[in-house]
């Protein structure tokens, strides 16, 4: 019970000497405002990349491989792709059963092709782009059914099915105020049945039509029925001849250890049959590996800011609780002939460096919440705060008052209190 | 019973560099309970050394000092702590406020390191602000009092752990006559309810009050005589009332 009573006695005694000298005290307290300050936004940065490492994780799936064809640039595609007037590149049937044969651990290879056509509905007629695959992409990728169905296996048996499955805003589009179910329309001169209306796709595979939602679904076996692998592009003063069979292959691999050496595989398959660099192999986890690489830099860095301004806070207490002290030597020689311990002196300098850092702390908490909100919205990285972002900054405050309050506290406590009685 | 303050083959040598002085040279002392004592002596005579030793500010070097039955010639820092905080009364020359506290807080700071809770405290300071006759200046800071006044607060708070002696090193050095005359009443006043008094001074006038005056000299007692004093010159003064 004593001490209890002296504890909160002796921090109402720390307060009190904190308002006396305001000025000195929030100058001095500065230090480890920004030093919180610095704490939070780096702990709220922190927070929001991984928090977007996991997104893009969980989007592209932890046990996926993805090759994606590239387009070769153009002088490139002149000298060595062009045969007989056909641009060939991307990926092809017989990577896949390349892939198929040598990949271990391979639990499905889901194949996606990928063109630009136009869908039409009586007069309206949309740019989209028609994503040909098979049903096993409902299995490798999240995908969000807002009506009707995905395309099927029965979609797959020949004679292959005209069915489609559209984008949400898209059959808004071209059905503004009817069912899109069951509903013909034209895909280039082709006719299909809607069948299914996708509330999304991820984005890491659809790329930037996830986000116009200009896209269709329809079975890979009726495209290859319908439209072939070859496809004219007409530019400006040529017209080229492309063959592209596919533009995706998804490998979802056992675990993801499986997918690390599958990624090799995969990747020295390729590059044996492939004579240009016409696909790009992306792996979710090395990708995650690589983010997390460059985050653990990052936060590195901002912790070493963080604590260079928590350091030069607490040098900028432990100076001013010397000055406090060498001010108040009468004052420790008073308490000290009245009855105060060396134990008492040196808690009640500790307690009010401790005081100082505190009210610091809050304060920078107070300002600090904010911080992560202006890196948001200027330099346009998320950031998340959480309790934990406001409670170590706090904790890290109160220890370094404790750490810089130490020694002067000491040399408080250590003082005689006779020469302490007789000083001037 | 035994006497209050026993002192024993008192010395109590201090280490300049490589040379030792002595301040005081094996003295023998006792005062016993109630006394009012006056220690006199020319400067270098001791006082000072003594009264620190007196007050368990500083340890002798060798012999024994018996303060109320306690051998506390040997006791540890901390010790020395309690017994100042439960047994000693100090008033200082420069009254010695802690100028960030109020009056009430100063005087109850004693009791604060008792660890009596504030509930406690409040009331009893501000009862001993009364008997020295500044119960209405409770919530002022020393500074904003003349010197007799925080000299008053002073007493209050040698007081306010009930110490079986006080010890007051010049109390009225710093103080013009007639503020003298007041604070030595204040004196008188507690030596008539029984407490036990020493006082440091080196004017005559100050030490008449006192029943006892000890002159020293080069660190060992010189004289030693009993002042029958008549009835005090001054009667205590307005405000010092009713306590007990």
């Amino acid at each position: 019970m004593r001490g209890i009573y002296k504890i909160w006695d002796v921090v109402r005694l720390g307060l009190h000497s904190l308002a006396v000298h305001k000025v000195r005290s929030f100058l001095t307290m500065l230090g480890i405002i920004f030093g919180v300050c610095s704490v939070i936004i780096m702990l709220a940065i922190n927070e929001g990349s991984s928090y977007e490492s996991q997104l893009v994780f969980r989007e592209l799936g932890s046990d996926n491989i993805i090759l994606t064809a590239v387009k070769p640039a153009a002088d490139d595609s002149k000298a060595s792709a062009q045969k007989g007037g056909i641009l060939s590149y991307g990926l092809t049937g017989d990577d896949v059963d390349r892939l198929r044969g040598n990949v271990p651990n391979l639990v499905r290879c889901v194949t996606v092709r990928r063109t630009p056509n136009d869908a039409s509905v009586g007069a309206k007629r949309e740019s989209i782009d028609v994503f040909a695959t098979e049903p096993d992409f409902a299995k490798v990728a999240r995908i969000e059914m807002a009506d009707g169905r995905f395309i099927t296996h029965a979609d797959m048996l020949p004679p292959s099915k005209a069915n489609c499955v559209l984008a949400q805003p898209l059959a808004k589009r071209l059905f503004p105020c009817e069912d899109p179910l069951g509903k013909p329309l034209y895909l280039g001169s082709q006719p299909f049945t809607v069948v299914g209306i996708l509330r999304r796709l991820p984005a890491a595979l659809a790329g930037e039509a996830s986000t116009s939602g200009n896209y269709a679904v329809i079975p890979l076996a009726a495209d290859r029925d319908r439209f072939g692998m070859y496809a004219t592009r007409v530019a400006p003063g040529n017209i080229t001849l492309e063959r592209l069979e596919l533009t995706q292959i998804i490998l979802q691999m056992e675990d993801e250890r499986a997918v690390v050496e599958g990624a090799g595989i995969a990747r020295s398959l390729l590059a044996r049959y492939h004579d240009k660099p016409d696909y790009y192999v992306k792996v979710p986890v090395e990708l995650l590996e690589q983010r997390r690489k460059q985050d653990a830099i990052w936060n590195f860095m901002f912790a070493m800011i963080a604590s260079v301004s928590l350091v030069v806070g607490g040098i900028g207490i432990m100076n001013i609780m010397l000055a406090s002290i060498t001010e108040r030597t009468r004052e420790i020689g008073i308490r000290r002939a009245l009855g105060g311990k060396r134990r008492d002196i040196m808690v009640q300098f500790l307690v009010e460096s401790v005081t100082l850092t505190m009210v610091g702390g809050l304060v920078g908490i107070g300002v600090g919440v904010l911080a992560p909100w202006a890196v948001q919205t200027f330099l346009n990285k998320r950031t998340i705060v959480t309790a934990f972002t406001l409670v170590l900054p706090l904790v890290m405050s109160v220890a370094v008052g404790l750490v810089s309050g130490l020694y002067p506290a000491y040399r408080a406590a250590k003082l005689d209190p006779i020469v302490a009685l007789r000083h001037e | 019973m035994s006497d209050l303050v026993h002192l024993e083959k008192l010395w109590k040598v201090y280490r300049i560099g490589l040379v030792e002085v002595p301040a005081l040279r094996g003295m023998e002392l006792r005062i016993g309970q109630g006394e009012f004592v006056a220690i006199m002596g020319p400067s270098g005579s001791g006082k000072s050394t003594l009264l620190n030793v007196l007050g368990c500010l500083d340890r002798p070097t060798s012999g024994h000092y018996r303060l109320d039955g306690q051998d506390v010639s040997t006791m540890s820092d901390g010790q020395l702590s309690d017994i100042r905080n439960r047994k000693i009364g100090f008033v200082f020359q420069s009254f010695n406020l802690i100028p960030q506290l109020s009056i009430v807080e100063n005087i109850e700071v004693p009791l604060f390191y008792q660890g009596m809770p504030r509930r406690q405290r409040h009331p009893r300071s501000r009862e001993l602000a009364h008997m020295v006759g500044l119960g209405d200046r409770l919530a002022h800071r020393p500074s904003e009092l003349s010197g007799g006044q925080q000299q008053r607060v002073a007493i209050a708070r040698a007081l306010a752990n009930e110490p079986v002696v006080l010890l007051a090193d010049e109390p009225t050095g710093n103080l013009d006559t007639q503020t003298s005359h007041e604070i030595l009443a204040l004196f008188d006043m507690l030596h008539q309810r029984g407490r036990t008094i020493i006082m440091v001074t080196h004017e005559d006038e100050v030490a008449a009050h006192a029943r006892r005056t000890i002159r020293l000299r080069d660190g060992l007692v010189e004289t030693d005589v009993e002042t029958a004093r008549a009835a005090p010159a001054c009667q205590p003064q307005a405000g010092a009332g009713d306590l007990e």
